[in-house]
């Protein structure tokens, strides 16, 4: 009888182990290896000093909504922690079934940044966010690039050339690589904070606790 | 009675089948995305949802594996069946308050369904618990071998 009621108790034992078992191999099975992703980025994407203790990399699409409202709290963690923060801004445009104009407005962006505007150019897509959200997107993008003094001819040649092109198919590499999902997403010290009410209401509490551990 | 175990058996593998993968999906991506989904409902505090993002996963990959293999068959039923309830509860909120979630989140990045979508899934598989919980039957369980012990 005694043996009867270990076997029963080491067999259901054994069911639990089996159970926990296929659930750890079938996560580890499902999830891919997660690769390391690169901060790099052209020199007019990066805000701050190379030596700042807080290294933000922000993925972002300038046609996404939450990415508009993440901007309110970026800038006022801007003004909290100034002189603490690098800041990386890197293109994760979103499929075009999802935001039509978000690969159009990067490579206006990232143009304008080549020729040293690019921070302007991203505050006035934010900004004019649901202005140029529709199919007259390259009239306004052509109205801001005109308002920026930038060079339109050098300008219109870069978005349609192979190199800006390239530069956000990496920064979007970069993102899968980090399991970007959503924008924005932020990495604060390689941490990950997801959309702009993370930001502010985790991230600063974790940017707080690194500047203490430093 | 044998085409009612048969139909618990089919219900209780269906269901722990879409448990393992939305906990595996989930369980197996960056805690921080669900967390995300989990906050816009608008139903937990945001300090809870990271927590929650990151043992919820976990609950349906147990809960969904012992319905599979049939241990606990009983408890894994009533505990499915308890958390579509939830989901079920937690979505019809989101439509009464008209939120606009472009995914109910249930599946990771693997599958994406509205809300209407995920309402009609979630009364499928808390349907399917019922069967398995109320049907009593060991087939191909783990549970009938522990049970006869020799």
């Amino acid at each position: 009888m005694m043996s009867v009621m270990r076997r029963k108790f080491s067999r259901r034992l054994a069911t639990y182990a089996l159970v926990l078992a296929a659930s750890v191999l079938s996560t580890v099975s499902v999830g891919r290896a997660k690769k390391p992703f690169s901060p790099a980025a052209p020199e007019f994407r990066r805000k701050g000093g190379a030596g700042a203790p807080l290294e933000i990399v922000e993925f972002s699409d300038f046609q996404c909504p939450a990415c508009r409202y993440a901007e309110a709290p970026l800038r006022q963690i801007f003004s909290v922690y100034d002189g603490k923060i690098r800041f990386v801004f890197k293109h994760y445009p979103l499929p075009p079934r999802v935001h039509a104009w978000a690969k159009v407005s990067a490579l206006a962006a990232e143009c304008a940044g080549r020729q040293g505007k690019f921070w302007e150019f991203h505050d006035r897509l934010y900004d004019k966010q649901t202005e140029w959200s529709n199919e007259k997107a390259e009239i306004f993008f052509a109205s801001y690039a005109r308002d920026l003094k930038l060079d339109v001819p050098a300008w219109d040649a870069c978005r349609t050339g192979p190199d800006a092109a390239a530069a956000i198919a990496s920064d979007m590499e970069d993102g899968n690589n980090a399991w970007v999902a959503s924008t924005p997403t932020f990495f604060i010290n390689g941490r990950r904070f997801v959309g702009g009410k993370q930001l502010a209401e985790l991230g600063t509490l974790f940017m707080d606790r690194e500047l203490k551990h430093q | 009675m044998k085409q009612r175990a048969l139909l618990a058996l089919l219900a209780r593998l269906f269901v722990g089948a879409v448990l393992v993968y939305a906990g595996a999906s989930k369980a197996s991506a960056p805690a921080e995305e669900f967390a995300l989904v989990i906050g816009s409902y608008d139903l937990v505090p945001n300090s809870i949802a990271l927590p929650m993002a990151g043992l919820l996963p976990w609950l349906e990959l147990l809960v969904g594996w012992a319905l599979i293999l049939g241990v606990r068959t009983k408890a894994a039923s009533a505990i499915a069946g308890a958390m579509t309830c939830v989901f079920l509860l937690a979505i019809a909120s989101v439509i009464i308050r008209e939120i606009p979630l472009p995914n109910c989140g249930c599946f990771g990045e693997g599958m994406h369904f509205s809300p209407a979508h995920a309402f009609i899934i979630d009364s499928l598989l808390t349907f399917l618990c019922w069967i398995a919980y109320s049907t009593d039957s060991n087939l191909f369980s783990l549970d009938s071998w522990t049970e006869r012990g020799i």
